[in-house]
């Protein structure tokens, strides 16, 4: 064999492992989804519908609370976004022990969803800490139980969801923060622009991929990451007001047992990470 | 009025004395946000610990101090059962996800084979598929292969979602080595798999420490795949163990906390330790 | 050690670059090669081929006695030096040395022996113990030597290995490398674009071009007797004054036509080159920069010019001169644009340190007789009958 041959023998075999991985775990799943979408599935028997199965799931008004639920939750994203650029800024002024900061600040993102849901629920609950900070403030009448209402769960889990956001994105914007040249900023102050104007002007556009890499993180997060938190927090209620898609494709599978119609909310799930998931690749494709 | 010139507030000896001191009071304003934000960052700490240092009954009471929910912890939760679970998916999921990703990576930017581009993007773009859009048949296939008996199936998955991550970040990584370095190996009498195991795989201490420490983290932290593959309690992780606890709504509040500071110290320590790793690895592609 | 024989070794990189045309060559048993020519010419291809890191697309390629078209790099027994050195980073020097003989299961002691032998010829004794990233440039440089020289191979391949070095390291690993190369005496083929090293190192020198070799020659025969403009225009610095003119008449009384002006042809020429095929045709005449002199006084062959600028360099100057015309004024009869060589519109000349001239002045100057170079006009080839 020709040393070009070798090569592409070598690629080939040591490439194969992953390819047949990802294969056989996430490409046929895709394929069989659409597949059992179509059929009346309890996991061990499936018996063919047809592409009507689509057109009821999309008369069924919890996929809609769902999406509806998705859809609000991105209101948090600009939290999510905006709380650690400015916390990012903050530690980039260098004051005295911001390395200690820092590694408080990003100490929670090592922390499983699971044990932050918690804690959350500790916070939010009837007893717990929110209560206790209102009393504090001289608001001794006011009660709140966030978690048990449908009207405040949601916003109760979006709170949840941007505390635990802050420490990736601020490490990603202060890596970012890290890589912009100072001479850039002292040229601008020599020239005679105040703060804002260098933030406005240079800071935010240099972070420009950054906030794109974060905004992406933070979308993806949002439409498959929060399942730990809704398990222990709420377990999509009260009613269906914190059942997001990822949710309702658990229960639906495991609670209800209709793997069918799981499987075809998963494929909705596929197609809104898609949208996103292109984005992203832009993003790195556009890097090469 | 006398001459501007002898007015000492215009004096340019006195103007940056000012100017310091301005600069000093915004300092500590800033520092005191700063503490501010830590605290808030921190409460997770403060509520985990706070809390697991009471009985149930001190807790219900809302005042107390006691280590009794901490010695009767194993009792309850079988948290030495469950960290070695966790250990063990966590330690098997990561060997194979580096096994099969770092040769992956070094096929894909170093060893061009036919149609390696083309596989190399659909690779990638399986990094994007959350696992709720494929989890029943996932389910389902695992299950029938019988693998949710022990760990090989919460395993399998894990690596499965950790392998095209770990491709994109080795190839990233391994398209910075020169050429050269290669053909070297190969003047100097290796094949292939000999560059692979003495050149490359020793170069590439920084990415595998990177993929272990963010794969590390991601797994010891998830609840969902090891909450559906993983049918006996006896090999549960401890996510697992705590989300169910919670959800029974029967457990101790305190202990509860205690498992999940158990549950953190490990995740925690690797992060602290290894956080370059971790943020080189979030920003990959689009640092330079 | 051996010798090594390109035959009609063509690389053709996919349709259509032909990276290496035809190329044949012969390096002898410890000859030192020097292959030159500017980037893009196909050094790397050629160097890359005889390493066997690139497939051959057609002719025969011979190491010694074997044909090596098909053997495996490991099995070709050469050393190459690459540009970036491309040394191991997680090894130490003396790993990095002895990596090789390791691959090839020598025994520890054998391994050790050979590495320091190397290492006290390149200085790098001290440094055994260090990675790269502790080493200076030039002593990354040299342990990419040292890792070629440990194997004590067929060949050595090095590939613009000073690149890399700032000016003064280079003049000093220049001879450096000449001097270990003569040392071991093993045949060795190296690339550059520069045509000081090409002059300094070899033994003999191959010009490439475009794919295609121009010329192999000792450096000397190189720089007096170019086979074609383009060898004449790449080596030496400044370049060859190359000027677009006519022959006219026969025999003794032969002479050049340079825009306005004649200049007589020894009557030597006439024998040792080919001068009557291209009478009244167009030819492009030759001459160094050194073997421009200026003329004092009356009569004489020689050519007005006019001193358009002036280059001082220390230890000379470079004085550039335009032909003048029937008038008297400056003139640029002699560019010849869009050739495969632009030859430059004005002729340069070399003088001493002290030579009195001023932008503005006339000289009279003449081209060293015994040195005039002619070529053909349309291919470039030298007109020199060998
Ligand atoms: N792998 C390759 N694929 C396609 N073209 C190549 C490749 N390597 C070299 N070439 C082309 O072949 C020609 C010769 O390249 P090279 O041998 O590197 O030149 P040199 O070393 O003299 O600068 C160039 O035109 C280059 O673009
Ligand atoms: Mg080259």
């Amino acid at each position: 064999m020709t040393l070009a041959r070798r090569r592409q023998f070598a690629g080939a075999v040591f490439a194969l492992p992953a390819i047949l991985l990802v294969l056989g775990f996430i490409v046929v799943p895709i394929g069989q989804a659409v597949y059992y979408s179509m059929t009346q599935w309890d996991g061990i028997t499936a018996s063919w519908i047809g592409p009507s199965t689509w057109n009821q799931a999309f008369h069924n008004p919890t996929l809609w609370t769902a999406l509806r639920n998705n859809a609000l939750l991105l209101l948090s994203v600009p939290f999510a976004l905006g709380l650690p650029l400015a916390i990012a800024v903050l530690l980039h002024q260098r004051v005295a022990g911001w390395r200690i900061f820092r590694s408080i600040y990003f100490l929670p993102t090592a922390i499983s969803w699971v044990v932050l849901g918690l804690v959350a629920q500790r916070f939010f609950a009837y007893q717990g800490t929110l209560n206790s900070l209102i009393h504090f403030f001289g608001f001794s009448a006011t009660n709140t139980n966030m978690l048990g209402y449908e009207s405040t769960a949601l916003s109760a889990l979006g709170i949840t969801f941007i505390f635990t956001m802050i420490g990736t994105n601020t490490m990603l914007f202060l890596t970012g923060l890290a890589t912009l040249d100072t001479s850039l900023e002292e040229a601008a102050r020599i020239d005679g622009a105040g703060r804002w104007r260098i933030f406005r002007s240079i800071t935010l556009p240099h972070l420009r991929r950054f906030i794109q890499l974060a905004f992406v993180m933070t979308v993806i997060a949002l439409f498959s990451a929060l399942f730990s938190l809704i398990f222990v927090m709420t377990g999509g209620g009260p009613g269906y007001a914190t059942t997001t898609m990822e949710f309702l494709i658990y229960q639906t599978g495991f609670n209800q047992g209709d793997f069918g119609t799981a499987a075809l909310y998963g494929l909705i799930l596929f197609v809104l990470t898609a949208i996103v998931g292109v984005v992203q690749l832009r993003l790195i494709g556009s890097d090469e | 009025m006398t001459t501007p010139l002898l007015d000492p507030s215009e004096s340019p000896v006195i103007a940056p004395v000012r100017r310091r001191r301005r600069l000093k009071s915004g300092r500590v304003t800033l520092f005191v946000v700063m503490v501010g934000v830590a605290v808030v960052m921190l409460y997770p700490f403060w509520v985990m610990i706070y809390n697991s240092l009471m009985t149930e009954a001190q807790f219900l009471a809302g005042k107390g101090f006691s280590l009794g929910s901490w010695s009767a912890l194993t009792s309850v939760i079988p948290v030495g059962q469950e960290v070695l679970s966790s250990t063990i998916i966590c330690s098997a999921s990561i060997v194979i996800i580096l096994l099969i990703g770092l040769p992956a990576g070094f096929a894909f930017s170093k060893l061009r084979f036919r149609l390696s581009t083309v596989v190399f993007l659909v690779i990638v773009s399986a990094m994007m598929v959350p696992l709720q859009a494929i989890l029943m048949p996932e389910f389902v296939n695992v299950t029938k292969l019988g693998l949710t008996g022990g760990y090989a199936g919460a395993v399998l998955v894990y690596a499965a979602l950790g392998t095209p991550f770990s491709v994109f970040l080795f190839t990233t990584y391994f398209r910075g080595v020169p050429d050269e370095l290669i053909e070297a190996g190969i003047v100097d009498g290796l094949g292939y798999f000999g560059v692979l195991w003495r050149l490359v795989v020793p170069i590439a201490v920084p990415a595998i420490a990177t993929v272990t420490v963010l794969q590390f983290i991601q797994i010891w932290d998830d609840l969902l795949v090891g909450l559906l593959f993983i049918q006996n309690t006896s090999e549960r992780p401890i996510t697992v163990g705590l989300a169910v606890l919670s959800a029974g709504r029967t457990t101790s509040i305190p202990q509860l906390m205690a498992g999940s500071i158990i549950s953190a110290l490990p995740a925690m320590v690797v992060y602290l330790g290894f956080q370059r790793y971790l943020v080189k690895g979030l920003t990959m592609g689009i640092d330079r | 050690m051996a010798e090594i024989t390109f035959d009609g070794v063509t690389k053709i990189f996919g349709d259509d670059i032909r990276a290496v045309d035809e190329l044949t060559l012969h390096v002898a048993e410890g000859e030192f090669m020097v292959l030159v020519g500017p980037s893009g010419c196909g050094k790397t291809t050629a160097l890359r081929m005889l390493a066997g890191l690139e497939e051959i697309t057609s002719g025969t390629l011979m190491i010694g006695d074997t044909v090596v078209n098909d053997v495996l790099p490991k099995d070709r027994d050469v050393a190459m030096v690459f540009q970036n050195y491309a040394l191991y980073p997680h090894m130490t020097v003396a790993q990095n040395m002895g990596f090789a003989l390791k691959v090839r299961r020598e025994s520890k002691v054998e391994i050790d022996r050979k590495v320091r032998e190397a290492a006290a010829i390149l200085r790098l004794t001290d440094y055994l113990e260090r990675r790269p990233k502790a080493l200076s440039g030039g002593q990354r440089q040299r342990v990419a030597m040292g890792r070629a020289i440990v194997r004590s191979p067929q060949a050595f391949l090095m590939d613009e290995p000073l690149s890399n070095l700032d000016a003064q390291l280079r003049v000093e690993m220049r001879l450096e490398i000449a001097r270990i190369q003569r040392l071991l005496g093993v045949a060795t083929v190296y690339v550059t674009h520069d045509q000081i090293e090409a002059m300094t190192m070899g033994d003999r020198v191959a010009v490439m071009r475009g794919g295609q070799l121009q010329q192999v020659a000792t450096p000397q025969d190189l720089y007096d007797h170019p086979a074609n403009e383009f060898v004449a225009g790449f080596m030496g610095s400044p370049p060859m004054n190359l000027l677009r003119a006519g022959v006219e008449g026969e025999g003794e009384n032969a002479f050049l036509v340079l825009g306005a002006q004649r200049l007589a042809i020894p009557a030597s020429y006439n024998t040792s080159h080919d001068l009557a095929a291209v009478r009244g045709a167009g030819i492009v005449f030759g001459s160094r920069p050194e073997d421009v002199e200026v003329l004092a006084g009356e009569g004489g062959d020689a050519i007005m010019t006019r001193v358009e600028r002036r280059e001082a360099l220390g230890a000379e100057i470079l004085v550039h001169l335009s032909l003048l015309d029937a008038e008297g004024t400056s003139a640029f009869v002699v560019t010849d644009e869009g050739k495969v060589v632009t030859r430059p519109s004005t002729l340069v000349a070399k003088m001493g340190p002290r030579a009195d001239v001023k932008v503005g002045d006339i000289l009279k100057v003449r081209f060293n007789p015994e040195r005039f170079h002619f070529f053909d006009a349309d291919s470039g080839a030298s007109l020199r009958r060998v």
